[in-house]
């Protein structure tokens, strides 16, 4: 014990010796930047998921009761359940975020976008309680309210709208801070960014909790005893992916206008994503939006190829198409880091007269179409494998298939990592765009960068 | 007095024959099941005819050249509380009407209502929604404002993307090259005259349609709602009463023939098409009071400072205008022009007899996606509204 203390003790004392008195604001920045980063998309890859099952839930037991199919009724007390486990987690890093690293590193920021989203935060709270209230009666109601159906999918659809609202205000908060507005509650929630940032994400939160519960599947039909058992999850990771797919084919157009709007109200962070320091990282995404598509375009006909089903080779042809889609998405406009570099060396001209350019990569035309193409053959991937599905007998899907649910799950994380990383990287140096910066958190004179002549 | 009247009756019913006439009208067997969702199409027809009679009333005063149409239309705002509202019912139950129609479509498609023997109502249907559509846009033109003068700007513009003979029909409709006196006149006479000369005998024709083969056509009304994947567990067909006109009107799928349970249309489904009918004509009337038709100022073609906002109706389009680059906006306009071919064509592409929308993915599917991304592209372009 004593040699234990000896060895502990010069460490304490060298530390009590190194720590600051104070939070470090404005000493480490990179330090706070990547603990706040981190944490916040621990808090995303949560909060993602609950809100999002408390959206999508409802929705499938309201399918299952005109259905009349019992299996979509344990799939939405499924995600009842997963919303009560994993609701307090969520608040908790929400909470450590707030009250320890934003006030201690970011005091003065905190307080500022508190003043201003004052009435957004409010609203948000509220609707968090109701969301807390509304999760918990869902879920234990469910065998008491079988016999008022009628009651219980009201209740769920109150726990839709009220999640909705409560990722609604975050976003007014958000947003604001990329693309700043007049400050008054209206003007605030009327933000250029806020309304395509909304549709953004929680067409993504559908989307993410469809392929999370898709790769839970897989791994509990692997795990699963009973043929019952079996059947239930086979059906149910094939419904998390189909659902996963028809949610992210919409996003192409609403993340295209979310930038949009980006370039249009905030042009710095705009031309930083699409040609500065971001580049990279943006077309990472894009590439990964296509390894998605193409991923679960493999689950279809796989899982359409055990059972013999049809469909299975004109998915395959599909496959073939997204292959080359993202070949043609995947490529880099600028042979260097970013096109900010490879103007800067003079050399942006294309790459057979001598520069690093290469022009099959530009957003206009090329990813714009690869964009449209990954839309409609992921359209026709669904429909082909709902044509064959009457042919897949459930509860008969070999490891494979699991194993490619399971990676859409980490492919779809990767996603929300990366999205959540270019919206808060694209800011930089600003916490609030224009208005105050990460620096010691200092307020400036509020002056929006202004469209240039852009390549 | 009632013998006088009872007498008065008979005499007319002599020569008109009216009692027959009404007997048939209101005595038709229709399915019990989905009436509800059944109202819509009356609640459009209801709809329609206030834009007529409300159109009516406004060409009484409107006077349709540049230098007095907003002239006529400000004299109602500011002097002509009556007029105003007639105004306003004819804005707000055109913009109702939009939706409802919208709605009732959505609703045939997926309930499947358009399948045999009831393709030419689908045809004529999709013809109503393009007319509605088009009687909106060019009512949009007249009021002469700015918003309704930078909208000619952008609707007689879309034309001119169409290879070949774009510059030609941007140069007819707007008379000039640029929007002026004439385009007005034009765009008058196609909202007041040429549209609805096509729009109602074409309702005849829908009308005419739907009482020859029947209401509805929805699988939730048939044998073949119960049928089981492997063709099992089909209740009984029940006894089928001798119903005018007689179903099946075609010799088609025989579990698509006779609804399961029918009811007289009046007064069963007449009382519920009247509730939803009276509820929007009472939503009409209220936006119209209390919101009424805004007026902007004068239509100012030298103006550089003002920033057009596009009706509701046009978002979708709108937005994807604002999102494609300049070099795709003809790709993007081959989608509503491919999209009404879709439609018109869709009946006779889904020839299955197959009605459940859950069995029929491979048009429910993009059908979906295309109703999600209107609503989508709405949404996404309604931060316009707002001039944001």
């Amino acid at each position: 014990m004593n040699a234990l203390l000896a060895l502990i003790g010069p460490a304490f004392h060298a530390l009590q010796t190194q720590l600051p008195a104070q939070a470090p604001q404005g000493n480490n920045i990179v330090g706070a930047q990547i603990a706040i980063g981190s944490l916040f998309s621990l808090h995303i890859l949560i909060a993602g998921l609950v809100s999002g099952a408390a959206e999508l839930g409802p929705a499938i037991e309201f399918l299952g009761y005109v259905r009349q199919r019992r299996s979509y009724d344990r799939l939405a007390h499924g995600l009842g359940r997963f919303i009560t486990y994993y609701f307090s987690v969520s608040s908790t890093i929400a909470i450590l975020l707030i009250t320890v690293l934003l006030v201690g590193f970011w005091g003065h920021f905190w307080t500022t976008i508190v003043t201003i989203g004052w009435w957004p935060l409010f609203i948000e709270a509220w609707t968090f309680v109701l969301q807390v209230s509304l999760a918990y009666l869902w879920y234990y109601t469910w065998d008491p309210l079988r016999g008022f159906k009628g009651v219980h999918m009201a209740i769920g659809g109150l726990l839709a709208i009220a999640s909705f609202l409560q990722v609604f205000m975050i976003d007014v908060v958000a947003s604001y801070m990329l693309t700043p507005s007049a400050q008054n509650p209206i003007r605030l929630a009327l933000n250029p960014t806020s309304y395509p940032l909304t549709v953004h994400r929680t067409v993504g939160n559908l989307a993410y909790i469809g392929f999370a519960f898709g790769g839970f599947c897989a791994i509990r039909y692997l795990r699963a005893k009973t043929a019952e058992d079996k059947r239930f999850y086979d059906w149910a990771g094939s419904f998390g992916l189909l659902w996963g797919v028809s949610m992210t084919l919409l996003q192409p157009v609403v993340g295209y206008s979310y930038a949009k709007e980006i370039q249009l109200h905030s042009y710095g962070s705009w031309y930083k994503m699409m040609f500065g320091s971001l580049s990279p990282v943006f077309l990472w995404q894009i590439t990964l939006l296509g390894i998605m598509f193409l991923t679960a375009t493999l689950y279809f006909a796989r899982r359409l190829r055990t059972d013999q089903a049809k469909g299975s080779g004109i998915l395959k042809l599909l496959s073939v198409g997204m292959v080359l889609t993202t070949l043609l998405a995947a490529q880099p406009y600028a042979l260097g880091f970013s096109y900010e570099t490879v103007a800067a060396a003079g050399l942006n001209r294309p790459f057979w007269e001598g520069g690093l350019i290469n022009p099959l990569g530009s957003m206009i035309p090329w990813k714009v179409l690869a964009l449209m193409f990954y839309t409609l053959i992921a359209i026709a991937a669904v429909v082909w494998y709902l044509r064959g599905l009457p042919g897949v007998v459930w509860g008969t899907a070999r490891r494979g298939e699991q194993r490619i649910l399971m990676l859409m799950t980490v492919f779809t994380m990767l996603m929300m990592v990366t999205m959540g990383f270019i919206r808060e990287n694209s800011r930089g140096p600003f916490l609030i765009s224009g208005e105050m910066t990460i620096q010691g958190q200092q307020d400036v004179p509020s002056t929006q960068p202004t469209p240039q002549s852009s390549p | 007095m009632g013998r006088r009247l009872r007498a008065a009756y008979d005499w007319f019913d002599e020569r008109t024959a009216i009692r027959s006439l009404l007997r048939k009208g209101l005595y038709e067997a229709v399915p019990v099941r989905g009436a509800w969702f059944y109202t819509l199409g009356s609640a459009t027809l209801v709809l329609i005819l206030l834009q007529l009679i409300t159109g009516i009333f406004l060409t009484l005063l409107f006077v349709p050249s540049v230098t007095e149409a907003w002239q006529s239309l400000n004299y109602l705002k500011e002097h002509d509380a009556f007029g105003s509202i007639v105004r306003g019912i004819h804005l707000w139950s055109a913009y109702i009407l939009l939706f409802v129609i919208g709605l009732h479509m959505v609703r045939t498609f997926f309930s499947g209502s358009y399948k045999r023997p009831r393709e030419l109502n689908w045809v004529t249907g999709v013809g109503l929604f393009v007319l509605v559509l088009g009687m909106a846009i060019t009512g949009a033109f007249l009021p002469w404002d700015q918003a309704a003068y930078w909208t000619a700007v952008v609707v007689t513009n879309i034309p001119a993307y169409t290879p070949f003979i774009g510059s030609f029909i941007r140069a007819l409709w707007r008379g000039a090259d640029t929007v002026g006196p004439i385009t007005l006149s034009r765009t008058f006479g196609i909202h007041v005259w040429l549209l609805p000369a096509i729009l109602f005998p074409l309702i005849g024709a829908h009308l005419a349609l739907l009482r020859k083969h029947g209401e509805f056509g929805s699988y939730i009304n048939y044998r073949g709602a119960y049928r089981s994947r492997e063709g099992v567990d089909v209740p009984p067909a029940p006894a089928q009463r001798p119903i005018e006109p007689p179903y099946p009107a075609a010799p088609s799928d025989e579990l698509w023939a006779a609804p399961l349970e029918t009811e007289d249309f009046y007064p069963h489904q007449t009382v519920k098409d009247g509730i939803i009918s009276a509820a929007l004509v009472v939503v009409v009337f209220v936006l119209a009071v209390v919101i009424g038709a805004p007026l902007e100022a004068i239509a100012d073609p030298a103006t550089t400072n003002y920033t057009p906002v596009p009706e509701w109706f046009f978002l979708p389009l709108d937005e994807l205008l604002v999102l494609v680059p300049q070099q795709l906006i003809p790709l993007v306009l081959v989608l509503p022009t491919g999209g009404v071919l879709l439609l018109l064509a869709l009946p006779f592409i889904d020839r299955g007899p197959e009605r459940n929308p859950f069995e029929r993915p491979a048009v429910m599917v993009p059908g979906a996606f295309a109703v999600l991304f209107v609503v989508i592209l709405t949404l996404l372009g309604s931060g316009r509204l707002f001039n944001l």
